[in-house]
C-alpha cells in the first residue's frame, strides 16, 4: 500500500529548544495511525508542519505525493483538521459556521449546501443547524468539529486529541463514525491521544518523547517488546502469591503477577495448579507500553 | 471573490450578534451624549453666547443649530474611530480564540482574510455612523436646521473618509494584538482618549498651544476639523447672511475647530482632505506590507 505521509529528518527548533528532533515516519493510505506523546513531546508542531501553518528548520514533509515546500495550498485541500478545541465560531449557527468554513476551500452556494446535508446525515446533525455552536453539548459540537474538517471531503483526517472531555458514550458513537468514513472512503485517520485504549486499534503507532521517535510499531508488537504478559488471579492469598517471587500487585480482588511472555505464564500455571483456579492472562496494555518507553505516564505525570 | 464576501458576511454578523463588542464601541458616544445632556450642551450654549459681541442679537434657532452642530460633529468624530476599532478587535479574539488557526490550514490566501476583515470593519463602522448621521439629521431639524444638499452630502463623504481612516489605523494597530489583555487595553485607551485626543470633549482651540501643536501631527485632526466644518457650515453661512461681522464668524470658527493651524498657518479645506486621504493611503500601504512581509504563525 501506498504511503500517504512521508516524514524525513524533520527538524524543528523553537529557539535553542528542539522541539521535533530528526523525526522520519511513514503512513500508509486508509490506515489509522496513531501519534503518542506527552505534552510538549512535539507531536502539535509536527502536525502545524504537516498543514503547512507552521516552518520546518530542516528535513522533507511530502504529503500525498506533494512536496510540503511547494504545495503547502494544495495538500491543504488534503487535509482536515479536528483541533483539540473547538475552533468554530460560538456565536454563528452550525449552517453559518459550516458555509463559511466551506467557502475557505472555495465551496460555496449549491455545493456548500449539499456538502452540509451529507454531512448532517452522515453525523447525525440535520437537527442542530440552526442552533448556535456555542450552545450545543460538547458530544455535539465535537460532530460539528467533525463536519467542518471533513467538508473538503480531505483524504487525511487529523485528530489531535478529539475525544478529551467527552463522555464514554459520546467517544464509542465518534469512533463508529470516524471507523465508517476510514472504510467508506479509505480515509487515512492521524490520531493524537491521551486515550491509549483508542491507540490501540491503530494500525501503527509512534510513540515521540522529546521531539523523537521512543517507539513505533504495531501494537500487539509494541505490547510483546515492552511489557510482556499479565496474569490475574483470584481468590489466591497474597502470601501464596509472594511466594512465586515475581512482581506483582493487589488489584480490588484479585492480584496481578507480571510475566516475561506467554510461555512463562502456561509454566507458571502448569507448575502450581492450585493456585491458578480462576484466573486470566492478558497481555500488557497500552499504557504500560507508554510508561516503559518514556518513563511518563499520559497526562504529563512522571 | 466568494469566498472574501463569505468572509466577510460571516465578520458582519459576528460583530453584530456579539453584543458585548457592539456596545462597547458605542461607550464613547455614549459618554458624550450624556456629558451633553448633563452639562456640555450648556457650557457650548454659554460659551457661543459670551462670544457674541454686544450688541449682537443672535436668534435661538441659531444658537442651537451651532450647539447642536458641535455635538454631532464631536460624536460623528469619535464614533467613526472608535466604532471602527471595536470591530476590527474580531481580528483580534479570532487569534485568541484560536480561529484564526482553522482558518491558517485551509488554502485560503492571507490577503483574502486581512481583506475581509477590512471591508467587515468598514461596513459595520458605516452602518453605525451613517445611522448617526441620520438622527443626528433629524435631531437638527428639531433644534435648527440651517443646511443644504451639499452640507449633508460633505457630512456622509467626511464620515466615510474617517471611518476609512479609522479603519486602516486599526487594522495596523490591531494586527500586532495576539492577546485578550493586550485588546482591553487597547480598547480601553481609544475609548477613553480619542474623544479627548479629537477635541470631541473639549475644543482643542482650548487646548495649551504645545498639546494643540501636538495634536495638528495626529492626521484624525484633520478628519475631525472637516467633519466640524461641514456640521456647521448651515450656521455659519446664516450668520454671515444675519449680518455678523467676518472677524467674529472667523472667531466662531477658531473657537470650536472649523479653523485650525499648523505652526499659526491655516489648514484650507483642501489641504484637510489631503492629509487625511494621504494618511489612509499611507496606511493601507503599510497594511499590505506587514500582511506580505508577516511569516507563518508560530503555533506551539
Amino acid at each position: 500500500m501506498e504511503n500517504i505521509i512521508q516524514i524525513d529528518n524533520l527538524v524543528k527548533f523553537y529557539g535553542k529548544h528542539k522541539a521535533v528532533d530528526n523525526l522520519s515516519l511513514k503512513v500508509k493510505k486508509g490506515d489509522l495511525f496513531a501519534f503518542l506523546g506527552v505534552n510538549g513531546a512535539g507531536k502539535s508542531t509536527a502536525i502545524n508542519i504537516m498543514c503547512g501553518v507552521l516552518d520546518k528548520d530542516s528535513g522533507k514533509v511530502v504529503i500525498d505525493g506533494k512536496d510540503i515546500d511547494k504545495d503547502a495550498k494544495i495538500i491543504s485541500r488534503e487535509i482536515g483538521v479536528v483541533f483539540q478545541n473547538s475552533v468554530l465560531d460560538s456565536k454563528l449557527s452550525v449552517k453559518d459556521n459550516l458555509l463559511c468554513r466551506a467557502s475557505l476551500y472555495g465551496i460555496t452556494g449549491d455545493a456548500a449546501n449539499n456538502r452540509i446535508n451529507e454531512l448532517s446525515q452522515l453525523l447525525d446533525f440535520d437537527t442542530l443547524l440552526s442552533q448556535a455552536v456555542g450552545k450545543l453539548s460538547g458530544g455535539q459540537r465535537r460532530r460539528i468539529d467533525v463536519a467542518r474538517a471533513l467538508i473538503h471531503k480531505p483524504k487525511i483526517l487529523i485528530l489531535d486529541e478529539p475525544t478529551t472531555g467527552l463522555d464514554p458514550q459520546t467517544r464509542r458513537n465518534l469512533w463508529q463514525v470516524i471507523e465508517n468514513l476510514r472504510k467508506k472512503d479509505e480515509m487515512t485517520v492521524f490520531l493524537t491521544t491521551h486515550y491509549m485504549e483508542e491507540a490501540v486499534d491503530a494500525d501503527y503507532i509512534i510513540i515521540l518523547d522529546s521531539g523523537k521517535i521512543a517507539a513505533e510499531g504495531k501494537p500487539i508488537k509494541l505490547k510483546t517488546k515492552y511489557t510482556g504478559d499479565f496474569v490475574t488471579i483470584y481468590g489466591a492469598s497474597e502470601d501464596e502469591i509472594a511466594k512465586l517471587q515475581l512482581p506483582y500487585e493487589v488489584l480490588g480482588e484479585g492480584i496481578r503477577i507480571q510475566v516475561k511472555n506467554t510461555a512463562e505464564a502456561r509454566d507458571l500455571i502448569l507448575k502450581h495448579p492450585d493456585l491458578f483456579e480462576d484466573f486470566e492472562l492478558v497481555k500488557g496494555t497500552m499504557d504500560d507500553v507508554f510508561l516503559a518507553v518514556t518513563g511518563k505516564k499520559l497526562g504529563g505525570q512522571n | 471573490m466568494n469566498t472574501l464576501l463569505s468572509m466577510t458576511k460571516r465578520n458582519i454578523k459576528l460583530f453584530f450578534k456579539d453584543k458585548g463588542m457592539f456596545f462597547t464601541s458605542l461607550i464613547t458616544p455614549i459618554i458624550l451624549l450624556v456629558l451633553y445632556a448633563t452639562f456640555l450642551g450648556k457650557v457650548y450654549r454659554d460659551s457661543f453666547a459670551a462670544s457674541m459681541p454686544d450688541g449682537l442679537i443672535v436668534s435661538d434657532a441659531l444658537i442651537n443649530g451651532t450647539v447642536s452642530g458641535q455635538l454631532i460633529s464631536s460624536l460623528l468624530a469619535v464614533s467613526c474611530i472608535t466604532v471602527a476599532f471595536c470591530s476590527n478587535f474580531l481580528m483580534v479574539s479570532d487569534k485568541v480564540t484560536g480561529v484564526s488557526r482553522d482558518f491558517a490550514i485551509t488554502p485560503v490566501k492571507k490577503s483574502t482574510l486581512s481583506i475581509s476583515y477590512f471591508l467587515a470593519t468598514l461596513i459595520t463602522t458605516l452602518i453605525i455612523t451613517y445611522s448617526a448621521v441620520l438622527i443626528g439629521l433629524v435631531y437638527i431639524a428639531i433644534t435648527g436646521w440651517f443646511y443644504n444638499v451639499i452640507d449633508v452630502i460633505l457630512i456622509l463623504l467626511d464620515v466615510t473618509i474617517l471611518t476609512m481612516f479609522g479603519t486602516a489605523l486599526s487594522s495596523i494597530i490591531n494586527y500586532f494584538l495576539k492577546s485578550q489583555g493586550q485588546l482591553s487595553a487597547v480598547g480601553t485607551v481609544i475609548s477613553a482618549g480619542y474623544g479627548f485626543v479629537c477635541g470631541a470633549y473639549m475644543p482643542i482651540s482650548q487646548f495649551g498651544i504645545g498639546l494643540q501643536r501636538v495634536l495638528m501631527f495626529l492626521p484624525g485632526t484633520y478628519g475631525t476639523s472637516l467633519i466640524r466644518n461641514h456640521s456647521l457650515a448651515g450656521v455659519l453661512r446664516q450668520m454671515t447672511i444675519e449680518g455678523f461681522p467676518v472677524d467674529v464668524v472667523e472667531k466662531i470658527k477658531d473657537s470650536i475647530d472649523c479653523n485650525i493651524y499648523f505652526f499659526d498657518n491655516k489648514i484650507g479645506i483642501g489641504v484637510m482632505y489631503g492629509v487625511v486621504i494621504g494618511t489612509i493611503a499611507l496606511l493601507l500601504g503599510i497594511n499590505i506590507l506587514i500582511n506580505t512581509l508577516s511569516k507563518k504563525r508560530k503555533i506551539s
